[in-house]
Order: structure tokens, then sequence, then C-alpha cells
């Protein structure tokens, strides 16, 4: 864990036009869900998205891999969103993230509802957690054999977390557009001058 | 560990007595305001249906404001296999107010209930349930309930998937009193080691014992049909078309599934529960406990005799809402008064306050339920492989205490140590004996050694897990059924082990654990809704904790003898 | 049944398995297989407890021959050689960096490339640092790489020479990537707080695919620290411990040192031939080997009372005293070892990253036996059981070799090699009817120990199945890559957890390997630990029932046994037989039992040959 405190940091998520398909075998494509980093800022136990992502592109970049974010609009459901992105990625493996902060590895031929590695309690995934992501899905694009990240149990976050976790699901459904495609987004994320 | 947010982010000085109270462990549990339109709201909301009924040609074509052609397949399933065609239109005529009265009033039979209520829509159960606070719930449910004698249901599972844990504390768990016993797998493949354990666990505990193991729904069912275990419960449905149909599944397969399990004298009961659908958010704008009420009545329509309901493992989001758990209590009580067995619950980690815990499950212990846990973990929580349960093994004394100090019968007693101890290491025993008889992975005697004494699945040494997966294949490639689990205990010389699961096997053939609410005593009688019938009419009658059982239940670890004020009462 | 007619069935209790073979024999001596059977051994093989096991062999092989227990008219036992053996395995060597004057933990990603000679300063530090001496900045956790990269570059805008960084996180190529000006950066140094600050120091970053040259060769630390020749000998363990290395630092302390250190673990005291050697076990197995040839037969063997191997060979004994029933520890006597010389990873102390070192390691096994047997019991609870008469039948080794002898082109003389789990035993059958018989010391148990401690898998089971199935890598969900090379491909996705791994095919399907190394890497550690083991043992133990020791003077040589089973061991076995002219195969024990039941089968032959 760090002891540092984390410095406040802006997101803005630009789209830049419909997603395209990419060729360069070395990408990651990062999928969000609609409300990401837009109608919501942060994930169910208060992790900004801002830190989420400029962690999960440092674990992929960290490995040499490039990386591209794309919003997918049109469902809220985490596999067909990671599916989708797995399929416009050039390595076959995208990273797909709910706003809460529900993650999950995809790659292309698998089944929309497999995955490689899933991440389900969001309320236990800090910024390491989204760091090592990254480097993970980075290390299969590049064909590598990454541990997978261990996950974390708590038998406890059913009362605490359970109808949060109801109610953002809810929320990020009122963001679907039906029928829209996936857009590029490019990010800019700045620290908070002070 | 939960993350935790500060809560106090402004930084402004609170007081001592908020920092006490913000280190309560109520504190670290969720809440969540109300928001009806899209579903999250317990069972008041503006958005639920207002009950109608229309029969024309001995055909439901209106129900609930839904014209027929706009039934979606879970009306569709309800009009035409729940409800009493003959009855509806005048029992959904009757005010609602009335039909409450009649449910909490003690003066009106079960039986005069229950020829209104199977004629009711969802909706209008909806209206009626509504009308009730929790003590006129828990009044109702006193007399709805089908069985006169309430029952308890313990999980016993293990983090290792142990068989050895599972059977020693399915055996403990037996001799304390469950009649039925649940386990399930952390690693799948295991399965047939562990439900087997857990029958034969459960048969030295005590003869009669019912067991399930939950699993994906095509191995449970081999496994029943196999008479490796004795009963099915894991068969799950929602209130919602969406929900179904995101799981592949319609009220028609599930039905289907139920009547693989009757063909073969299986007992078997479907699981639902409030919450469920607006967790998936495909409630549909509808109430939680509207929902839940369909669930119910499709299984009516299903046939099966019986539902585990009470939110099950959805319960964080009742939990959450204002009226959350008045509105579990109701489903339970929505169950039983559509003359169904219902397990009720409290099988699933709730709160971080044993006070809300032990609040939580008193609208089922003090009226009585058919069982009320559908899971106490007879193991501790943390070898809870149903993702824990809202009690476990650290409460055995508390829930005993309650039982005493309410004089209620909650299913359980105390049991002094050396009886435990005997039947724990009889039952590795019989296990150690079986696997030998079977060709399975040896159980060694230091395992045996290690069982009688253990609390958690830490205590045990490990297994050859791989060589237990072969076995376990094993058993499902040899094709291994009950009866060869019976003649492997007779030859090992644990004959009145093999002779009650025998009698337990026999039930199939006769088909009485079919009937509603059927569970087993120790002397192999089928007690159920047909021979136990609740015939609650008012204080004296129906189920009464005295005599013989009442002295067990007074017993406890530490009571200071009369006779002697220096000893306790052993 | 014709008048004369016997019905038999030959049984043989093994250390896993017990076997047990159907036969009716005619009057003319004739025999007429009928069934056999395979069943897991119930308790330690000879005692009480395998009945239990026996009596199941019999009902199978009565029930795949179609026979009732009421018909049968004798049941043979093998009279089984109590054998038992014991594994230990002892890291002999220890790595020491002292003072903290290296690292060398090779992490995946570093940063920027070329060397970098400078001081050791804390980035906290460095806003104070004098411009003019080079700067070698040490990192702490918890630092952010923005802020990392915003400190160097700040510095080096004030004019501050930073040559390299040394970085506690996996943040090195994200802290190189926003540098205004290049330099080598290590990361992931988990103990970065012990580097000693105010020290000279050296880091040296490789491109990639390639690996350091200055820091891995002793005079190019000479050059960088400008050493005189007694530094320059003190620091060429530096270097080599920096070998092939992609990344590295060197920090120069007054006392700075990497010591290969030997650790003493016990010695062996070998008794036999009329003398007694004592061979330090951390001299290696070369030395322990050829101290035990000095001492053939071997008569008894103890570890130092107090040491791991003095443990072992207690342990041993005592396991031995127990199967037969309270005998006197003291009375039991070790009859063979097998040292095997090895290489175990381990975390070097006074690593600041945990660097780890391939340390030297003996395995060891060792062997017991006794005559004493206490079959007969077994054989009156058998009787007893199925109110049949019950004989023990004849000893393992001859009767393996009569079983064998059923195997299509196999004729006496010959030997049978039994490869085991903890022992390999081999007997020779000559043409007039005569066996001898040898057990040593290692079989597939050690295999598995080897195969464990190499890979630092640190699960037995793993390690098993690493043994018994061939590797392939997964190179996506529709093909995997075989260990010799070819592609296979599939119709169906493979399961999601097999993605990108080194798995094991076995029948089951992939199983993933949890390890960091390549596939070529285990297949050789796996091959290896199979031929130090099997090979080696199948030659000792060829040599002592051989002609005169000669292993060209032998003829036919079968492999009986699980590990005879084996994907590649009777392979190897069967190369390094090629050189003497021998015959060498897997048996198969009446034609189509494969390398099973030749006990069994050899003790309803011997029978009838006794009876004919």
């Amino acid at each position: 864990m760090t002891s540092l405190e984390i410095p406040q940091r802006t997101l803005t998520l630009t789209e830049t036009g419909p997603a395209r398909r990419g060729t360069r075998p070395d990408e990651v494509v990062i999928a969000v869900s609609p409300a990401f980093g837009g109608t919501f800022t942060q994930t169910i136990v208060g992790v900004p998205h801002a830190e989420v992502l400029r962690q999960l592109m440092a674990g992929i970049e960290e490995q040499g891999v490039g990386v591209r974010i794309v919003r997918v609009w049109a469902t809220a459901d985490l596999a067909a969103i990671s599916h989708a992105a797995a399929r416009l990625s050039g390595s076959g493996i995208s990273v797909g993230l709910l706003s809460r902060g529900t993650t999950m590895i995809h790659q292309k031929d698998l089944a929309r509802l497999s995955n490689l590695e899933l991440f389900p309690q969001s309320p236990l995934l800090d910024a390491d957690v989204f760091r090592a992501i990254g480097s993970n899905a980075a290390q299969y694009a590049k064909g590598e054999s990454p541990q997978p990240v261990p996950t974390r149990n708590d038998q406890m976050a059913r009362p605490r977390w359970q109808a949060k976790a109801a109610l953002l699901h809810l929320k990020e459904f009122e963001c679907i557009r039906d029928g829209a495609g996936p857009v590029e987004l490019e990010a800019t994320i700045e620290r908070v001058a002070g | 560990m939960t993350a935790v947010q500060p809560r106090n982010a402004t930084g402004s000085r609170q007081s001592l007595r908020t920092e006490v109270l913000e280190e309560r462990p109520v504190n670290l549990d969720g809440f969540v305001e109300e928001w009806p339109e899209k579903g999250l709201v317990a069972m008041e909301s503006d958005f639920d249906p207002q009950p109608s009924v229309r029969v024309e040609d001995g055909r439901v074509v209106e129900m609930d404001g839904r014209e027929r052609a706009d039934f979606d397949f879970m009306d569709s399933f309800i009009a035409d296999h729940a409800l009493d065609v003959a009855t509806t239109e005048a029992s959904v005529a009757l005010p609602s107010g009335q039909i409450a009265r009649m449910l909490s009033d003690p003066g009106v039979s079960r039986s005069d209930v229950l020829a209104v209520t199977r004629g009711l829509t969802p909706a209008k159960v909806l209206d009626v349930v509504k009308l009730m606070n929790v003590v006129e719930i828990m009044q109702a449910m006193q007399k709805m309930r089908a069985r006169r004698t309430p029952a308890n249901q313990a999980h016993s599972t293990s983090a290792r998937d142990n068989p050895l844990q599972v059977a020693v504390d399915a055996a403990e768990g037996a001799l304390r009193g469950f009649a039925e016993l649940e386990t399930t797998l952390g690693v799948v493949r295991y399965a047939p080691l562990v439900a087997i354990a857990l029958q034969v666990g459960g048969q030295v505990g005590r003869g009669g014992v019912l067991t399930q193991c939950a699993l994906e729904e095509a191995t449970e069912l081999d496994l029943g049909m196999r008479g490796i275990t004795a009963y099915a419960e894991t068969i799950s449905i929602y209130g919602t078309e969406s929900v179904f149909v995101d799981g592949d599944d319609t009220p028609w397969s599930k039905t289907f599934l139920a009547s693989a399990y009757a063909s073969r004298g299986i007992k078997m009961r479907f699981t639902s529960g409030t919450g469920s659908e607006v967790q998936m958010g495909n409630a549909e704008g509808r109430s939680m406990l509207y929902l839940e009420i369909r669930c119910i009545l499709m299984a009516k329509g299903a046939g099966v005799q019986g539902l585990q309901n009470g939110s099950i493992s959805c319960i964080g989001v009742p939990g959450a809402v204002p009226g959350g758990i008045r509105a579990v209590a109701a489903e339970n009580l929505v169950a039983s008064m559509m003359d169904l067995e219902c397990a009720s619950g409290n099988d699933q980690s709730f709160s971080h306050s044993a006070m809300r815990r032990t609040a939580r499950m008193l609208p089922q212990l003090l009226p009585g339920t058919d069982f009320v846990c559908s899971g106490y973990s007879a193991v501790p929580n943390q070898d809870n492989m149903f993702a824990g349960s809202n009690f476990d093994t650290d409460d055995y004394d508390d829930w005993n205490t309650i039982q005493r100090d309410l004089q209620v019968d909650g299913g359980l007693r105390h049991v002094r140590e050396p009886e435990i101890l005997a039947v724990r290491t009889k039952a590795a025993r019989a296990l150690q004996a079986l696997f030998a008889q079977l060709d399975l992975p040896a159980i060694t005697d230091a395992e045996v050694e290690a069982a009688t004494y253990a609390n958690s699945s830490n205590d045990y040494p490990f297994r050859d897990v791989l060589a237990d997966l072969t076995g376990a294949q094993a058993v499902m490639d040899r094709g291994i059924t009950g009866l060869d689990l019976v003649r492997g205990l007779e030859a090992a010389g644990f004959h009145d082990v093999a002779e009650n699961l025998l009698s337990v096997l026999r039930q199939r053939v006769s088909g009485d654990l079919l009937q509603t609410s059927a569970i087993l005593t120790a002397d192999f009688v089928p007690l159920s809704a047909i021979n136990d019938a609740n015939d609650y009419a008012g204080p004296g009658t129906g189920y009464r904790l005295e005599g013989e059982r009442w002295e067990q239940l007074k017993q406890l670890r530490h009571v200071t003898s009369a006779t002697n004020p220096e000893t306790e009462v052993r | 049944m014709s008048g004369g007619d016997r019905l038999v069935v030959g049984v043989d209790i093994g250390n896993s398995t017990t076997e047990a073979c159907l036969a009716v024999l005619a009057a003319d001596g004739d025999v007429r297989w009928l069934g056999t059977a395979l069943t897991r051994t119930t308790g330690v093989k000879g005692t009480p407890a395998s009945t239990e096991g026996a009596l199941t062999a019999v009902r199978r092989a009565l029930a795949d021959g179609g026979r009732r227990a009421e018909e049968l008219d004798v049941v043979l036992l093998n009279e089984a050689t109590p054998v038992i053996s014991g594994l230990a395995m002892e890291t002999i060597t220890e790595t020491v960096i002292t003072e903290s004057t290296m690292i060398g933990h090779d992490p995946a990603t570093p940063g920027g490339v070329g060397l970098g000679v400078g001081v050791t300063v804390s980035v906290a530090d460095l806003g104070e640092h004098p411009g003019d001496e080079p700067a070698v900045v040490v990192v702490p956790r918890g630092w952010d790489f923005d802020d990392v990269a915003a400190a160097l570059n700040a510095a080096v805008a004030r004019g501050v020479p930073v040559v390299a960084a040394v970085l506690a996180g996996d943040d090195a190529v994200l802290v190189s990537n926003r540098l205004t000006q290049q330099m080598p950066v290590v990361d992931e140094v988990s103990a970065v707080e012990k580097v000693p600050l105010g020290m000279r120091a050296a880091v040296e970053v490789a491109g990639p695919g390639r690996t350091i040259r200055t820091l891995s060769n002793t005079y190019g630390i000479a050059t960088v620290f400008d050493l005189d020749p007694d530094q320059t000998r003190q620091v060429s363990p530096v270097a080599r411990a920096l070998t092939g290395n992609r990344s590295a630092v060197v920090v120069r302390t007054p006392a700075g040192d990497v010591t290969d250190r030997r650790i003493p673990v016990g010695v062996l005291e070998l008794r036999g031939a009329g003398r007694t050697v004592t061979v330090d076990v951390d001299a290696g197995a070369e030395a322990i080997m050829a101290a035990l040839a000095r001492v053939q037969p071997l008569e008894d063997a103890h570890g130092e009372p107090g040491t791991h191997v003095g443990g072992m060979l207690a342990a041993v004994r005592d396991t031995m005293a127990d199967t037969l029933g309270g005998a006197d520890p003291g009375d039991i006597a070790i009859r063979d070892v097998l040292a095997v010389d090895t290489f175990v990873p381990a975390e070097v102390r006074g690593g600041l990253a945990g660097e780890i070192a391939l340390e030297n390691a003996v395995g060891l096994a060792a062997m017991v036996r006794t005559s004493r047997s206490r079959m007969q019991a077994v054989a009156d609870r058998v009787a007893e059981s199925l109110t049949t008469a019950t004989e023990i039948g004849g000893v393992e080794g001859e009767m393996a070799a009569l079983g064998a002898l059923t195997t299509p082109g196999v004729q006496a003389p010959v030997v049978v090699v039994d490869l085991g789990g903890g022992s390999t035993d081999a007997a020779l059958l000559t043409a007039d009817g005569t066996s001898t018989a040898v057990h040593v010391a290692g079989a597939g148990e050690l295999v598995t120990k080897l195969i464990d401690a190499e890979l630092a898998l640190e699960d037995r089971e793993v390690a098993e199945l690493v043994k018994r199935w061939p590797l392939a890598k997964v190179e996506s969900f529709f093909h995997v890559r075989h260990e010799d090379g070819t592609v296979q491909f599939f119709d169906e996705p493979l399961p999601a957890h097999v993605f990108a791994r080194v798995v094991v095919l076995t029948a089951e399907g992939p199983v993933p390997i949890g390890t960091r190394h390549g596939l070529d890497h285990v297949r050789r550690v796996r091959r290896e630990a199979k031929r130090r083991v099997f090979v080696v043992n199948t030659l000792r133990a060829l040599r002592q029932v051989a002609p005169g020791g000669e292993l060209r003077r032998l003829d036919f040589v079968v492999l009986l046994g699980g590990s005879a089973l084996d994907f590649e061991i009777p392979d190897q076995i069967a190369d390094a037989l090629a050189g003497h002219g021998v015959v060498c195969g897997t048996g198969n024990v009446l034609g189509d039992q494969g390398p099973r039941n030749a006990v069994a089968t050899g003790l309803v032959a011997a029978f009838a040959g006794g009876a004919g």
C-alpha cells in the first residue's frame, strides 16, 4: 500500500469517433461502461476513475505495450463490454471496466460469458490491483504467462456493499444508449493544482 | 478486509459519542435510499400493479390489470397453473383487509384461509400482506406454516472441500438437531466425495437426516438419482421474464426439472428471494416483494412441495432499504399461505451487528417455520462455501440460550461434549472404512484423530487433492449409488449406519418425502403436512414446546444446579 | 471343470497396488489364463492391514474370469521383500550478500539503456544534492511514477548530473518514458531502503534481449570503481553472480562482498566390506557414491545424530521397525544409498530485491531391507476369509522374472528391472532357473522430489503431474505447441485458465503449471531428474546382477513396474543400454497386461511348474 496520499486528478474523456479495430499486435484495449468518468467519477469505494484508468494504463505501459480506450454505450454488462473491446483489440486482449470498479480481462476467441481474469468484488479493488490488472493484460498481449492477479474475498462485503452495487448498476443502466456503437476515447488526466 | 472510506470528510470536530457510534459494527453495514421506479424498494411501491382478475370460459383472461394478450410468460404460467380458476374471482373480490384479518385471526382455520389464498393473484397477495405489520405476519406464520413441528437446516461445507470435515460436522449437526443438511463445493469436481461424506456423517449423527449437495442442475440431479443425496433445493427461479431468459430458463424448464426429481421419489424445493431481480438490474420497475410473490406462485404452479425463500443470497439488498426485513418476513409467510413448505432463509452473512443478525431471524424463530434457517452454518463461517451464513458454529450456545429464554423451538439443542466427540469419531471412522471399501483415497488415523477434535478446516492434515479428485471422478465413472454406500458400510461393520441410509433410500419407493414439508424422525417416520398438519388455533393449541423436548432445551453448557449450587447440571 | 483341473490365483501385494492373476491349471501342467485385477494396496505392504486389498484383488480377478470364490483351489501370495525407502534433500551451499553490495534480481522490465556511475542519493534529498557530483537516485516505496520523473527532470534541469535510478516499485519503464534525459533505471527492488546512501554505485541496463557487459566483468567493475588488484580479486564473485542479467546495480562499500558458503549438513557413515568410511554430505553426490563403491556391499549406514541426514536415516529405520511389528530399530540395516546432485533455487541472504541463487543440494534416497516378513499372517487371514488353501509362493524378484517370461519374444536368461516408487529392483533368472535379486535405493518418488525442488514448485502434486505427462505451451485458445515443437489445433476452445500457460497434457485435459520457467527449462529438469535416478539406478542394479558385473553379458532386459509405463523413462534406459548390446524394452505380461501383473502371473507359473 502506498503511504502517500493520492493527489487529486481530473479525468477528461473526449470522444474522437467510432471505435475501430486495431491492427497493432502490441495493444490492449480498455473499455469503459456508459457512466464511467462521466455520470460517475469514482468506484463503489471511492477510488477516483482518474486513478483507476491511470493505474491500468501505467500497468500496460510498464510492459511496453500500447493502449487504446473505448466506451461501450449499448450495454452495461461487463462481459459484453469486455468482449466487444477484445474484438477491437489488435492483440485480442482487453480490459473491461464498470463504473463501480468491477473489472475483467477478456480475449477475443473466448465465449462472451467466459474471461481470462475476473475481479467481481468491486469493493476490494484498489489502485495497486488496477495496476496489476493492467500489467497482466499487457503480458497476455505479449504472449507471456503472468500469474493471475490474486482475487480477494470478503464474506462481509454483502451486508455492506450489495445494495449500493445494485443502485450503481441501475444508474449505469440509465446511461445506456441503445443501438449506439462503441466510440474511441482520448483520456486526459491532469493533476489538480495545489 | 473491506475498504472503508473516511466518513467525516470535512474534517470538522466530532463529538466523542459520535466517534463511539461510528465504531459500532452496524455502521459497517450498507444502507440505501429507495428508488421505486427501478424496483429498489421493499414492498410499498406506486409502480406495482393493482389487483384484478377476470375469468372467461374457465380461463384467466385478465390478471392484475393486464390482458392475456399482454401476459409475459410468468403471467401465463401463474394464470394457467397457479390460480384456482373456480375461486379466483370471488377471492380477489374480498376486501384485502378481510383476508389479512383471516390470516392473523386464530379463530379462522388454516384450511379456511387456504380456500381463499389459492385464488389470489400476485398483486392481491401483495395488497393483503402490505396491511400486516411484523407481529401480525408472525401471528399468521404461526398458523400457516405447513408442518406442525418446526425444524432447522444446516450447511456443512469445507474451505478445503475436505470430505472428512464435511462428514464429522454433518454428524455433529445432525446430533444437535438439524433435520436437513446441505453442502456445496469450492472445487466442483470434489462433489461426489463430499456428497458421500455428508450422507454418511448425517446418518451417523442421527438416522433419518436428509442431505443435499448444491451444484449445477445436471450433476445435482445425477447425485440425487443415484441416491447419494436425499433431496434438492438449489433450483433457482426469478420474478421477471428477463432474468429467467438471461439464465436460459423458463418456468416450464424448471417444472420439467422438478418432475424429474418427483419421478424418482426425491424431495425437492425451488429457491427464490427478494432482491435478486433488482440486483441484476431487471426488476421491470416492480417492488422486490411483488416479484417474489410471482416466484412463489410460479413454484405453486409447478407443483413442487416447497420453496426456499427469504431473500437468500441477495439479503444485502432488502437489508439496505426501509422495511426490507419486514418484506422478507412477508415473503416467507406468502410461501406458507400458498401451502408450500417454507425453508425461510437466515442462511447468508447478513450484518456486522450481532443485534441486527438476531433481530433479522426473530420473525422466523418466534412463530416457527418449516426450516427456520435454510442453512445455519454447522461449520465456522470461514469454511462456509455458501459465502457465510447468518449463524455459524460460534453461535450454537447463543441460539440454544435464546430458545430457552423465550421457550421457542428453533430445532437445535445443547449436546454434551462426550456425545459430540463420540459421533464425530464414529462418522470419521465410518467414512474411513467406506472409502477403503470403495477403493477411494485413504483417510488416515491421524486425520480421524484430528477430525474428532477439530473446529475448522485448518485443524485437519492436508489431503492429497489430486488423489481425491481422481477418486471423485471414479465415483461417477464406476456408477456408484446409494446402495453401494449401504453395502460398503455394512461390509465395514457399520451396520447401524448402513441401516439408517437404507431406510432413507427406501423412502423414495414409498414417495412419502414428496408430501409437503416432509422430514424424517429418528424412527424414520415421515413428518409432513399430511400426518403432522399444523393445527394452530390460538393459545394452548398447535405445536407447544413442552414435555421431553422442553426438558432437552433447558440444558445449556453451564447451568448451576439447584440441588447442589456448587456444581453444574450435567 | 474336468477332474484334476485346479483354479489358482496369484496375488502380488506391492507398495501401492495389489495385483491378482487367475488361471486354471490342467493336470498336464497346461495353464489357461482367465483374468486379472488391480487394486490399491491397503495399509503397508506385507502387514495384516494389506489383507483387505488382497481379498479385493482376488474377488475382482474372479469376477473378471467369471468364477466364484468357492471354486478356488489355491491362493498364492508373493514373499514380499520388505523394502522401505526414505528421502531427504539437503542444501549444501548458501549465497550471502554483505553490506548490500549488489542488486541482481533481473526485473522483467527495467528502463533506459547504458551504464551510470555516481553516488547514491535518496530522491527525497535530491533537491539539496550538489550540482557537481553524479547522482544515482534511490526511490523508496510509495513514490508515484509521475512524481519520480518530475523530481529527476527537475534535478537535471538544475544541472545535477543524474546518471541512474533504482526504484522500489515496478515503474522503470513508466519513469523512463517521462524523463527528459535517458538513463538506466532498475526497478522492483523491494528492500530499496537498505541501499546504503552516499556510496559510489554503478547501475547498468542492457537493451531488450541483451545482457550487461560491464558489471558482469570483474575488470569492468575494477575499471568503474578504480580498484587495486586485491580489491579486484574480492569483487570477482559479484561479477560472476551478475552474469546473464539484463540489469544490475553494484554498490562500492568498505567490506561488501558476495560469498558462496558451504553449509555443513552432517557426516554419513557407511559400513561394509569389512570397513567403515565416513563422508561429508556437503562433499556432494559424487563423493558419496565413490565412498559407497568402496564399501560395497553396504551393510549399514548411519547419519550424524542431530543432522538432517541422521534424522532421515533414523526415520527410515523406525518405519521399518513399526512395519515389522516392533522390531528393534537398532537391528535394521540400511542396505543402499543413492545420492544425487541437484540445484535448489533459494532466496539470497542479504539480497535487496529477493534475488534467487541456484544453490547446490544433495538428494539422498536410502533403503532398508530385511528377510523377516509377516506375509504368513496375511496368508492366514486370506485363507480364513476365503476358506481356501493359501500359500506363500515365492520371492518377488524371481516371480517377476517368471511373469516377464510371458512377454512375447523373451526367453531366459532374463533380467527384470522393476521401476517402482521407492526402490529400483532387478532380478536375473538364468536358463537353468536360478535367480539373483538386488534392490537399490531411489525411484519414482525421488524423481518427483527433484522436480519439485529444482522448479521450486513447493507442490508435490504438481511435480507428480510434471513427471507423468508431456508438456505443451498454450499459444491460443485453438492451438498448443507440444514440447517436441509440433502444433496441435482444436475445434473447441481450450479452457480460459490455461490460456498462455505452460501445461501438462493429462488424460483429463491440460493442467497449468505455476512456474515462471519456460517449457524448455521444465522439460530439461524433468528429463534430467529421470535420467539421474532411473538410468543411473538401472545401470547400478544391472551391474550387480550381471555375470562378472559386465552388462554386455546380459541378453534380455525387461522393464516392469509403474514407471515402465512412463512415456520416456523406458526410452532413456534403452538408449543407455544400447551401447552394451542388450535387448531392452517394456514388458508385456501375458501379451496384454503391459508391465503390470508380472509377479502375480509368475506366482501361478511357478506353481504350475512345480506341480507339473
